[in-house]
C-alpha cells in the first residue's frame, strides 16, 4: 500500500528527527556539565517531579514551573502577561537547552521566581533530562 | 376658505373680479425661491453635521475617521455654498440677503410690533443665522483639522502641529460644536416661528424650493445664475485643496516616533509581554523599572549588565519626553506609587474605564497589558483611535 509506505517513511523520519534532537551535542554538553558539577546521574523522573511540584518559597503567583509552562511540556505555556511560551519538550522544540547562556539566564530568573532561590546543578540536570525525554 | 358655502362662492363668481382673487387665494401661485443647489446643500449639510455630531458626541473614539470625513464633507459643502452665494440664483446670493445692521434692526422692530413683513428669500434675521451657521461650521472645520493634526498626528497639518497647540484647538472645536448645536436649535425655532407667523410651511419650501407669491413681498432684483463659472471655481478650489491636503498628510507627524524598536529590547522584553513602546513612559519611570528587574511585577526578570546598559540607553533616548504623541503626552503623568505601571496611570484608567473586565479576561485579549489586542498600531507607540478594534470574541 502506498499510504502505508508513506506512514512508515513519516514515522521513520520522526524517529530519526527526535533521535537527532535528543542527541544534540550542545544540549548533551550542557547536561553533562550540570551532572558533573552535581556529581549525580541526571534523572528524568526526578526532573518530572520537580517540574510538577508546588514549591512555594518564591512569588505567590508562581508556585510551580507549571504556573506558566503548563502541565504538559509538549504544549505551549503562557506568561502571566498573557504571552505564549513555546513548549519545553525537546521533541516539540528541538532547539531547547542548546544555548548555555539562555539556559543559565532562564534558570537564574525562574528558579528565583518559583523557588525563591537558585536551583542546584542536580535540579538543572534532572530538569533538562526530563524535557529531553519528552 | 375651503369650507366657504357654495352659494357664497356662486355669489363671488357672479361678482367677476373677486372671483379671480378667490381662485388665486385657493391656489396661490408658488414661485421658485430656493434652487436645487441651495436645497441639496441644505439637506446634505444637515446629514453631514448630524453624522459629525453623532460620531463626535455619541460614538467612541474609534469612529474618528467617520467623524473627520463628515467634517470634510461639511467643509466642502460650506465652500460650495459660499461660491454659490456669489454666482447663484437670485435668493442664493449673499447680496440678496446680507443687509446692514440698521435694516436688520428695523426688521426686528417690525416683527416685535407685529407688522407683517415678508421676504421671499431670507429675511434679515434669517440671513444673520445663515452667516453664523456658515462661519461656525467653517471654524469647526479649521479647528478640527488643527486638533486632528496636533492631538492625533493625522491629516494635513500633523507635520507642523504640536500636541499642546492641537489640544487648544480641540477645546475651541468643542466650544464651537456646542455653539453650533445652539444655533441649529435657534434656526429650527426661527423656521417654525416664521412658518407660523407667515402661515407658510418653510420646511416644505426647502424641500420643493417654492414659496407663495403674496402682495407686499419684498421683491429682489432677478439675478441670472452662473452655474458653469461656479462649478469651475468649486472644482479648482476642491482639486487644489485635495492635492495639497493629501500631499501634506503624507509628511511624518510632528513628534511621532520614527526610530525602529531596538531588536534587543523587543526580544528581551517581548519574551514575556508586549514590548511596550519606549515613548509610553518617561525616563524616570524606565530608570526605576530597570533598577527593579529582580522583582518585576512579581517575577525575576534580571538582565546581564551589558544588556541592561544597552536597554537603559535605548529607553532614555526614546522615552516619552522625546515624543509628542497623545500617549507620550498623557502617559508621562504616571501614578507616583507605581511609576512604571502604564495601566495605573490616570490617563490609561480614564480611557479604559468603560471596558468590561470580561474583555480583558477574554482569550483574545488576555490581560490589560496586551495593548495590541485592540490597538493595531500599539507597537509604533502611536495608538491612533481609528486603529482601535476590540476583537469580537472578546466582547461579552
Amino acid at each position: 500500500m502506498k499510504l502505508k509506505s508513506i506512514s512508515i517513511a513519516v514515522a521513520a523520519a520522526l524517529v530519526t528527527a527526535s533521535a537527532g534532537a535528543l542527541a544534540d551535542p550542545a544540549r548533551q554538553a550542557i547536561l553533562d556539565g550540570y551532572a558533573a558539577k552535581a556529581g549525580t546521574k541526571p534523572s528524568p523522573e526526578r526532573g518530572k517531579a520537580f517540574f510538577l511540584a508546588a514549591h512555594g518559597g518564591g512569588k505567590p503567583e508562581t508556585a510551580s514551573c507549571t504556573s506558566c509552562h503548563g502541565q504538559d511540556p509538549r504544549s505551549a505555556g503562557r506568561t502571566r502577561a498573557g504571552k505564549a511560551i513555546e513548549p519545553m519538550a525537546v521533541s516539540v522544540m528541538p532547539g531547547r537547552f542548546t544555548d548555555p547562556a539562555k539556559v543559565e539566564k532562564w534558570f537564574g530568573r525562574n528558579c528565583n521566581t518559583v523557588l525563591g532561590r537558585a536551583c542546584t546543578d542536580a535540579e538543572k540536570a534532572d530538569f533538562i533530562a526530563f524535557m529531553a525525554s519528552q | 376658505m375651503h369650507d366657504r358655502p357654495h352659494d357664497q362662492i356662486a355669489t363671488a363668481l357672479a361678482e367677476g373680479g373677486v372671483a379671480s382673487s378667490l381662485v388665486a387665494a385657493r391656489q396661490p401661485r408658488r414661485a421658485r425661491v430656493w434652487d436645487s443647489i441651495v436645497r441639496s446643500f441644505h439637506w446634505s449639510l444637515v446629514a453631514a453635521i448630524a453624522l459629525a455630531a453623532a460620531t463626535g458626541y455619541l460614538a467612541g473614539a474609534s469612529w474618528i475617521d467617520i467623524h473627520v470625513w463628515a467634517g470634510a464633507a461639511a467643509a466642502t459643502l460650506i465652500v460650495g455654498r459660499v461660491v454659490w452665494g456669489f454666482f447663484g440664483t437670485t435668493h442664493a446670493r449673499f447680496s440678496d440677503f446680507i443687509v446692514s445692521p440698521k435694516t436688520t434692526l428695523a426688521h426686528a422692530r417690525a416683527l416685535i410690533a407685529g407688522r407683517s413683513e415678508r421676504h421671499r428669500g431670507h429675511n434679515p434675521l434669517g440671513a444673520m443665522m445663515i452667516v453664523a451657521l456658515l462661519l461656525v461650521t467653517a471654524a469647526l472645520a479649521v479647528t478640527g483639522v488643527l486638533a486632528f493634526g496636533g492631538v492625533l498626528k493625522a491629516g494635513p497639518l500633523a507635520f507642523v502641529m504640536t500636541f499642546a497647540a492641537g489640544w487648544t484647538a480641540r477645546q475651541i472645536h468643542e466650544a464651537l460644536a456646542l455653539m453650533l448645536l445652539g444655533l441649529i436649535g435657534l434656526h429650527i425655532a426661527g423656521a417654525i416661528f416664521e412658518s407660523w407667523r407667515t402661515r407658510e410651511n418653510l420646511v416644505r419650501a426647502m424641500v420643493d424650493g417654492r414659496k407663495e407669491v403674496r402682495p407686499g413681498d419684498h421683491v429682489s432684483p432677478q439675478r441670472q445664475a452662473q452655474p458653469l463659472l461656479a462649478a469651475s471655481v468649486v472644482a479648482v478650489l476642491f482639486a487644489a485643496t485635495a492635492v495639497i491636503a493629501w500631499t501634506l498628510s503624507l509628511l511624518p507627524g510632528h513628534g511621532v516616533p520614527v526610530a525602529k524598536v531596538d531588536p534587543v529590547y523587543a526580544k528581551e522584553c517581548g519574551a514575556c509581554h508586549t514590548a511596550y513602546h519606549p515613548s509610553l513612559l518617561p525616563r524616570a519611570s524606565w530608570r526605576a523599572l530597570l533598577a527593579g528587574l529582580d522583582n518585576h511585577f512579581g517575577e525575576d526578570a534580571s538582565l546581564d549588565p551589558a544588556t541592561a546598559t544597552r536597554l537603559a540607553d535605548y529607553l532614555a533616548a526614546n522615552a516619552a519626553e522625546t515624543a509628542d504623541t497623545l500617549p507620550a503626552n498623557r502617559l508621562r503623568l504616571v501614578d507616583a506609587a507605581r511609576p512604571f505601571t502604564i495601566t495605573a496611570t490616570p490617563f490609561w484608567t480614564r480611557r479604559h474605564a468603560g471596558i468590561p473586565d470580561a474583555v480583558f479576561a477574554s482569550k483574545a485579549v488576555r490581560g490589560r497589558g496586551n495593548c495590541v489586542a485592540c490597538h493595531a498600531d500599539a507597537g509604533s507607540g502611536r495608538f491612533y483611535p481609528g486603529n482601535i478594534d476590540v476583537p469580537d470574541e472578546a466582547t461579552p
